[in-house]
């Protein structure tokens, strides 16, 4: 239950933290909210020599808004300050509503949006909305930026394109287009503190006669080594007025795209199932959102 | 790595100020029982699953036993040591928790009170759900949840009744 010894700082900008980050390398981690890194740590999975805590760096925190432009999110961010974020709420409700899934509220007092990402566990809750939403997220280093869809950047089980001396510095995403609604629901064994067996985020835009669907995103989680975009949902609605019936068909067909695993949360087969499940009840919340909007 | 000697840090807990030394790998929960010696903390799991190492930081709720001492130089710390008023009187909490039988071996009470003082402070008037959404992170394993939850709406009323902080 201890922590290997390390070395701490806790730089004040994102110039300190990539010289560190640059002079120590692999020997040295980044500490956001530690609720993953330190789990690792205790089961002796990691042992660090330098930790380099990004908490105090005000450029990677807060969430600001630009209307027109859209929502750019610090990738130190607590969670529960994107749940409680009014324009997160209003403008991105998938988002708001995978926030207030995540953990407990302990759990999501401490843990960062990025740290969420940059885990990478194909159970996390935030990646799901934010590649729904088509979030890029910006990645900082001695030698510049770069920026991506936060869909390239999750590669897989524990697996980003972070390269060495990188850090991620926020997450940006686009204003909401008009006639645009975006859900989350997922399914676990318990209502809360689980991981997630099966999560999902739809989003749909819809063309000016405000029943056609002009542009759909249906993303899963965990039944993926990362986020998995449904192209089968897309090509079956796109243009379309879902109806049941649609609706049925392309829940099928998202099913089929999952390559979900079987462990102590659930079979494949009856991730196969949820998925469905899923599928169908967002599907028909986020059109009727999306109607509505 | 070769252990360096432990360092000095200050810690704001429960309003005074303690002078403690640590290595920077030393958990809150540790440096709070050990070090300064408030042992109402409690240590479950170690794992960010029972709340029972919850503390308040700057009034929010987190987990000690997941939360670097040093990176706790310059916030408030408030333990359950620190909800009583100057006098030892109880705060509405914890009074609502021994009159509604919401204890039993105790273990958990300390984190389930921080969690639900976190609650009261944001929102002095929660719901049956809304109560039991913030406790979720917070396990019980004798006295079940009902009484819990009774007591905090018990100390809600009386907050808003009386104006206690
Ligand atoms: C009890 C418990 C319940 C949980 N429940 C859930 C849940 O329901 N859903 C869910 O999705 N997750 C859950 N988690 C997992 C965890 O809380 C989240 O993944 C969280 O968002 C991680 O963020 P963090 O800030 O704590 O990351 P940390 O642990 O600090 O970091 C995680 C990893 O990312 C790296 N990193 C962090 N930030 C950056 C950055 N800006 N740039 C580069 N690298 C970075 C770190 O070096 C580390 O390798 C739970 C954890 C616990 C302990
Ligand atoms: S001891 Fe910290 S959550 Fe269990
Ligand atoms: S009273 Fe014993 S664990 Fe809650």
């Amino acid at each position: 239950m201890f922590l290997n010894n390390f070395e701490y700082f806790a730089p004040q900008t994102p110039e300190e933290a990539l010289t560190l980050l640059d002079r120590f390398g692999d020997k040295a981690k980044v500490l956001a909210g530690g609720t993953d890194l330190f789990l690792l740590m205790k089961d002796k999975l990691l042992q660090p020599e330098y930790m380099i805590d990004i908490n105090q760096i005000t450029g990677f925190k807060g969430i600001s808004y630009e209307p027109g432009q859209g929502a750019t999110i610090g990738a130190a961010t607590k969670i529960v300050e994107v749940e409680r974020d009014a324009i997160i709420r209003e403008k991105y409700y998938v988002l708001h509503q995978a926030a207030s899934e995540l953990g407990s509220v302990q759990v999501r007092t401490m843990a960062t949006i990025g740290g969420n990402s940059c885990n990478a566990s194909p159970a996390a809750e935030t990646p799901t909305p934010l590649v729904a939403l088509g979030a890029k997220v910006v990645l900082h280093s001695l030698s510049g930026k770069r920026e991506m869809p936060l869909a390239e950047f999750i590669l897989g089980n524990r697996k980003t394109a972070l390269k060495p001396g990188e850090l991620l510095a926020c997450f940006i995403l686009p204003e909401p287009l008009p006639r645009s609604a975006g859900r989350y629901a997922y399914i676990g064994l318990r209502e809360a503190m689980e991981i997630d067996a099966v999560n999902m985020a739809v989003y749909i835009v819809l063309e000016d006669d405000s029943r056609t669907v002009k542009d759909l995103r249906l993303i899963m989680g965990s039944v993926a080594p990362r986020p998995l975009f449904s192209r089968e949902v897309s090509a079956l609605l796109t243009g379309k007025e879902p109806n049941p019936a649609l609706i049925e068909k392309a829940a099928e067909a998202a099913s089929g795209e999952a390559s979900p695993i079987s462990d102590i949360r659930g079979s494949a087969e009856y991730r196969h199932e949820m998925v469905k499940v899923l599928a169908r009840r967002l599907l028909q919340e986020t059109y009727t959102a999306a109607k509505e909007a | 790595m070769e252990m360096k000697p432990k360092q000095l840090v200050t810690l704001n807990i429960n309003e005074r100020t303690y002078e403690v030394p640590l290595h920077p790998r030393d958990l809150l929960v540790d440096v709070v029982r050990k070090e300064v010696g408030l042992t109402g903390t409690k240590k479950g799991c170690g794992q960010g699953d029972c709340g029972a190492c919850t503390v308040l930081i700057d009034g929010e709720p987190v987990l000690s036993c997941l939360t670097l001492a040093i990176a706790c130089q310059g916030k408030k710390i408030t333990t359950i040591e620190g909800l009583a008023d100057a006098k030892g009187e109880l705060h509405p909490l914890q009074q609502a928790y021994v009159q509604h039988g919401a204890i039993q071996c105790g273990y958990c009470t300390p984190g389930m009170i921080l969690a639900s003082k976190a609650l009261l402070d944001r929102n002095p008037r929660p719901d049956t759900e809304e109560i039991k959404r913030a406790l979720a992170g917070n396990l019980c394993r004798c006295t079940g949840y009902k009484r819990i939850v009774e007591a905090v709406e018990a100390a809600s009323e009386t907050i808003n009744k009386e104006g206690v902080k």
